[in-house]
């Protein structure tokens, strides 16, 4: 490992001891419970034995990449690009991890640095120049009362395009997971990025996704979040290239005691950049979702273009949704706005649809699924949307059979 | 039984504004009725009261081929056969027609393959086989929203069909369309309630039966005449004929657009 890892895991175990631990006193974590003692909880060993495939997984076809508790235990060839652990690469590889680990601040919080610190491997995936390629990840957590921290660098050559899709999962049983995901986008390459998170009910995951785009270049996002006693995305995005784009996509669908955390910072350095972030989430039972979304519009980016839109629906009367949307604009030459809201049914849609001849209960799951489609049709890679479309309806269907509504 | 629909002494208040006063009302099955009246007459609240929208203190009777409508769920009165095609069909994004057809059709327990076939033969019939990859009513003109629910009625085949102001917000070629696509629908089976404030669209259709309503109550019911009467003297006329008096402000009944809690979705 070369002396610039090295040093970024000094850094990182610095950051972790003097950081304080996630409370609700602390910004960030402002509407959400760890659930955990990051001091009190062991990395977890591994070895276990890889979760059969899912759903999820088996839409998907091939698996490139498979990460179980932190370790790359598979990997094999894509077309276009290079797959290989952090601890087999050399010469050029070696510096790209370097520099993509370099990515995330190690005092962004106390997680993104023991992840930093304890990470045990890592995974470089490297999209090569005027090629096209697909790349699928499964990342497992499967030890239980442990912590893993596994770890995605993926750099996009100028000029090629790159489709990933990442799925996250675990069974039931109690464990952590601080996953990471840090990409860099070269000039005028583009990035079709799909995350799926269906982790086990007792999985507390507080993930950090951070994509820093060239030149021209542009990423389309989408993110599915239906799993976790906690599931935190902590996502940050760098227009750092004039002409930069980004399109974010995301559905999360909370029931019984889940948290969905949704942190957003998109930030506009290069001139005439845009981006426009969409996200839709359901909350039922006592489950509780936030978007916290913030753009920032630097001095000099003119020519913004900047959206987010975050839509929720309450379908309990114990579920809570937040939306928290947020603006910092320090540039005039631009256009932005964000709109928000939290709702339940409506019910002239309802009342229209029953008026055919549905059912009220059969109406109101036409119109829940409804309320997904926009944005499963919006997902870079579609071979999923069949699977999560039946895990989301299934979610809402559960509560209705059980008469939890 | 030949009556389709049988209104007796119905009547409908939201607080305590009375807005359908004891309307009496028959259509028979294979025939075509329309009902005419002035903004705030009660038209639009007696095609909600038909159709189950709850805002409604109601009494009275309605039957549809016999059975008691009054007191049944919006699903159930469907499942007897009735169908509204509403005055503002309301968009809802993310649920595209042919699939929300698909699920009345595993609602009513159709054979999905027959009930497929009918969805497409009725899609190109009234011209919306573009339409049904598309969100409910999304995007589409005054015109084509009013193809999008006749080709509904195409593929449910009601006993009663309702059409609520089906000539609003039309231009002049919209309206023939929409006529002609009434007059597909007339069949033994059916009978049909044309609801609307203008005598235009009675020009392009044969109507077995006109009814005036003012304030609350059928005041009038005649032949193709009456219609006639109405494009000469406006509803003035008929108010002196029968000696009504003119309301100094005729009080607009709730519409159901003040109704809507708009949550923008």
């Amino acid at each position: 490992m070369n002396a610039d890892l090295v040093e970024r895991r000094k850094a990182g175990a610095d950051a972790f001891a003097s950081l304080g631990t996630p409370t609700d006193k602390l910004e960030h974590w402002k509407y959400v419970d760890l659930g955990f003692d990051p001091d009190r909880i062991a990395t977890a060993v591994t070895g276990a034995a890889p979760l059969p495939a899912d759903e999820v997984v088996a839409a998907l076809g091939a698996v490139h990449v498979a990460v179980v508790d932190g370790a790359v235990v598979d990997h094999s060839p894509a077309d276009g690009a290079t797959i290989a652990r952090f601890s087999d690469v050399d010469g050029e590889h070696l510096a790209l991890a370097a520099a993509l680990s370099a990515g995330m601040d190690p005092d962004r919080d106390r997680l993104s640095a023991a992840s930093l610190a304890h990470g045990s491997d890592g995974v470089l995936i490297h999209a090569t120049r005027g090629h096209r390629s697909n790349v699928v990840v499964d990342v497992q957590a499967v030890a239980t009362d442990a912590v893993s921290y596994p770890h995605l660098a993926v750099r996009v050559d100028p000029n090629a395009e790159l489709t990933l899709t990442v799925v996250y999962r675990s069974d039931d049983g109690f464990r952590a997971v601080v996953p990471r995901l840090d990409i860099s986008v070269g000039d005028g390459a583009q990035i079709g990025l799909t995350t799926v998170q269906t982790w086990g009910d007792e999985t507390r995951a507080t993930a950090h996704q951070r994509l820093v785009i060239g030149r021209d270049a542009t990423a389309r996002i989408g993110e599915v979040g239906l799993g976790g006693a906690l599931g935190r995305l902590d996502l940050r995005v760098d227009l750092e290239g004039d002409g930069s784009s980004v399109d974010l996509d995301g559905l999360s669908f909370g029931d019984r005691d889940q948290t969905l955390d949704y942190r957003m910072l998109i930030r506009h350095a290069g001139k005439n950049t845009s981006s426009n972030i969409f996200l839709k989430g359901a909350v039922e039972d006592r489950a509780s979702s936030v978007f916290t979304g913030l753009l920032r519009i630097e001095e000099d980016a003119t020519r913004t273009s900047a959206f987010e839109t975050n839509r929720n629906l309450v379908l309990s009367d114990e579920a809570k949704a937040q939306s928290v949307p947020n603006l910092e604009i320090l540039c005039d030459d631009v256009v932005c706005g964000h709109a928000s809201s939290v709702g339940q049914l409506e019910t002239e849609p309802l009342y229209y649809l029953m008026s055919r001849g549905l059912p009220r209960d059969h109406a109101e799951r036409v119109l829940v699924h409804g309320f997904f489609e926009e944005i499963l049709d919006e997902l870079p890679d579609q071979s999923v949307v069949a699977p999560v479309r039946e895990l989301v309806v299934g979610k809402f269907v559960a509560a209705q059979a059980e008469g939890r509504l | 039984m030949s009556i389709a629909l049988e209104i007796k002494g119905l009547t409908a208040s939201v607080g305590t504004v009375e807005i359908l006063k004891g309307v009496d009302l028959d259509v028979p099955f294979g025939e075509v009725h329309a009902l005419m009246g002035p903004n705030g007459s009660g038209k639009s609240t007696l095609c909600h009261v038909l159709t189950g929208k709850s805002d409604y203190e109601v009494g009275g009777s309605a039957r549809l081929d016999g059975t008691e409508l009054l007191g049944k769920e919006v699903d159930e009165r469907a499942a007897l056969g009735l169908m509204q095609a509403f005055q503002y069909p309301v968009e809802i994004p993310g649920v595209r027609l042919e699939e929300f057809m698909r699920e009345v059709g595993v609602a009513r327990g159709e054979d999905p393959g027959a009930f497929g076939e009918q969805i497409a033969a009725q899609a190109e019939r009234f011209g919306v086989t573009d339409f049904l990859r598309r969100s409910i009513n999304d995007d589409l003109s005054g015109g084509e929203k009013k193809r999008s629910e006749m080709f509904q009625m195409g593929v449910l085949s009601p006993k009663v069909a309702v059409l609520d102001e089906i000539d609003s917000g039309l231009d002049i070629d919209a309206v023939r369309q929409v006529a002609e696509a009434v007059e597909q629908l007339r069949s033994p089976d059916v009978g049909i309630l044309v609801i609307t404030h203008y005598s235009r669209i009675l020009g392009h259709m044969a109507v077995d039966k006109v009814h005036v309503m003012m304030q609350g109550r059928i005041v009038d019911s005649g032949g193709a005449e009456l219609a006639d009467e109405l494009e000469d003297g406006g509803y003035d006329a008929v108010r002196s004929r029968l000696g009504i008096e003119a309301p100094k402000k005729e009080a607009a009944a709730p519409s159901v657009r003040d109704t809507l809690t708009d949550l923008p979705f």
